[in-house]
């Protein structure tokens, strides 16, 4: 009888093959890195414009996360044949460069509230979802290096979005702040419903129409 | 949100109160002062005033700090890849994280020294020197010049710290040295790849460091005599890419600044 052992151990359950080929892993790839450059930059640009204190700090630690996003895919992007990372660094499409323009609009000191809804009540949550749904889709066989960036980026997001959301919870103490709150997202939700989320129509997939559904 | 931010704009609570420089220069209490004779001004245990001293230029560290981090920060938002490479803006974010830390720290040393959030005023001339529109002048004004000015801050209050045994103020300053080195390689590492095939534009952006390192030696607050308070620290400056003759150099600027107050002290005790 043999000893020789088998070549996946039983708890081993990768399996071939993923749902994305190279290219679309690209498309996504450039997306996410568009992303997360314009948040890190409108991040650094906010920390000027933020008076309270404690915000102004955890801002200019999320912006240097996020730039280290992009830094992983930009990585990413030349070992998917794509050579040139600038052409495939790309909005999803132009409802998503609408939603980030006025994302990125609040400016004076006293839309702390808005600032913030923007990021950790909308951007966070869809990129969240994105970078879920590609780390759940993907090959852990073929596609590891992306999966580990994945994964990398995935604890700064959950990290920065509990962040982000308690200091929400602390600014927002008055009926008035919520339907501060409550009105910014719901805008900000609309611009991003209309992009299909930050990869567009399918960032977290699709749901099977009933018929095709199956058990 | 707009490009390029004012001073005037900086947000802060209402626990900050901002300060004019030419109101610190030309305050008339100054002349009272320079005809005191104080001893050695370096900051030591046995210096008049020090725990008021020390308290003061903590809160000055703080203060900068936030600032340096706005500077930071704006470099990322300011410009286009074009003009400012994403490399280039990676290293700015990385700076904010730094320079968050350093708020962070600095804001702890101030209440282990006894201070407060706001018990002096704040002069925002250090950001106006992250306000130029041109990348390859904020890094040297800023990384450059200030940051070079935080090494020899903390240098001197690491030894500051030292001398009276505080191992707290010894350790933060230790470990905020070593981010502010990197700061300045960050910016002697652009100059001279942003200024490679331009070498107008380099002189023009060491221009604008020598002019932010005189303002920044503040008639004396920083020099290689026991009159100044801050010591040039060449060792650590050469770590951070300054070659011996930019550190002579500042030496030189350094001098001259104080000769210069001098003279206006001498001048305005004289229309008096």
């Amino acid at each position: 009888m043999s000893t020789a052992r088998a070549p996946f151990a039983p708890w081993d359950r990768r399996e071939l093959p993923g749902i994305f080929g190279v290219e679309e892993t690209a498309r996504r790839i450039g997306n996410y890195r568009w992303t997360e450059m314009r948040l890190f930059e409108a991040l650094g640009g906010w920390v000027a414009t933020i008076p309270e204190l404690d915000v102004k700090m955890v801002l200019g630690r999320h912006c240097y996360h996020h730039a280290w996003h992009a830094e992983l895919w930009t990585k990413r992007l030349p070992e998917l044949r794509e050579m040139n990372v600038e052409r495939m660094t790309q909005p999803a499409n132009d409802e998503m460069v609408a939603f980030v323009k006025a994302l990125t609009e609040p400016e004076a000191p006293e839309l702390t509230i808005e600032k913030l809804v923007g990021v950790y009540r909308v951007l966070i949550p869809r990129t969240i979802a994105a970078y879920t749904y590609h780390l759940n889709g993907t090959s852990a066989i073929t596609d590891s290096p992306t999966q580990r960036s994945l994964s990398h980026a995935l604890q700064d997001e959950f990290e920065g979005w509990r962040d982000g959301e308690m200091l929400l919870q602390s600014l927002i103490d008055a009926p008035d702040k919520v339907e501060r709150a409550i009105r910014r997202q719901g805008e900000l939700e609309a611009l991003i419903t209309a992009a299909g989320g930050i990869t567009g129509p399918g960032s977290i997939g699709s749901q099977p129409a009933p018929e095709e559904a199956t058990v | 949100m707009k490009r390029h931010l004012p001073e005037s704009e900086l947000a802060r609570d209402e626990r900050f109160r901002r300060n004019k420089i030419e109101d610190q220069i030309f305050d008339p209490r100054n002349i009272a002062m320079s005809t005191r004779d104080l001893g050695p001004a370096q900051m030591a245990v046995d210096r008049p005033a020090i725990s008021e001293r020390s308290r003061s230029l903590m809160h000055g560290i703080f203060v900068g700090e936030i600032q340096a981090l706005e500077g930071a920060g704006r470099t990322c938002y300011d410009f286009d890849d074009a003009d400012a490479p994403f490399a280039l803006k990676l290293d700015m974010a990385r700076q904010c994280w730094d320079e968050s830390r350093h708020v962070e720290i600095s804001c702890k040393l101030a209440e282990h020294m006894g201070s407060d959030i706001g018990e002096y005023g704040e002069s925002t001339f250090l950001y106006a020197a992250a306000c130029n529109p041109d990348p390859v002048m904020r890094l040297c004004g800023v990384n450059r010049a200030l940051e070079g000015l935080a090494i020899d801050v903390f240098s001197s209050m690491k030894a500051f710290g030292e001398s009276t045994q505080d191992p707290i103020l010894t350790y933060c300053e230790d470990w905020m040295l070593a981010d502010e080195v990197t700061h300045v390689k960050m910016g002697s590492d652009w100059l001279r790849r942003l200024t490679d095939t331009d070498p107008d534009r380099r002189e023009r952006a060491l221009e604008f460091q020598r002019t932010v390192d005189k303002v920044f030696s503040l008639g004396g607050f920083r020099g290689e005599s026991e009159e100044n308070p801050i010591q040039i620290t060449r060792r650590f400056r050469e770590l951070a890419g300054f070659s011996t003759e930019e550190c002579d150099e500042l030496a030189e600027i350094a001098a001259q600044a104080m000769e210069d107050a001098r003279t206006m002290v001498a001048a305005a005790a004289a229309a008096s």
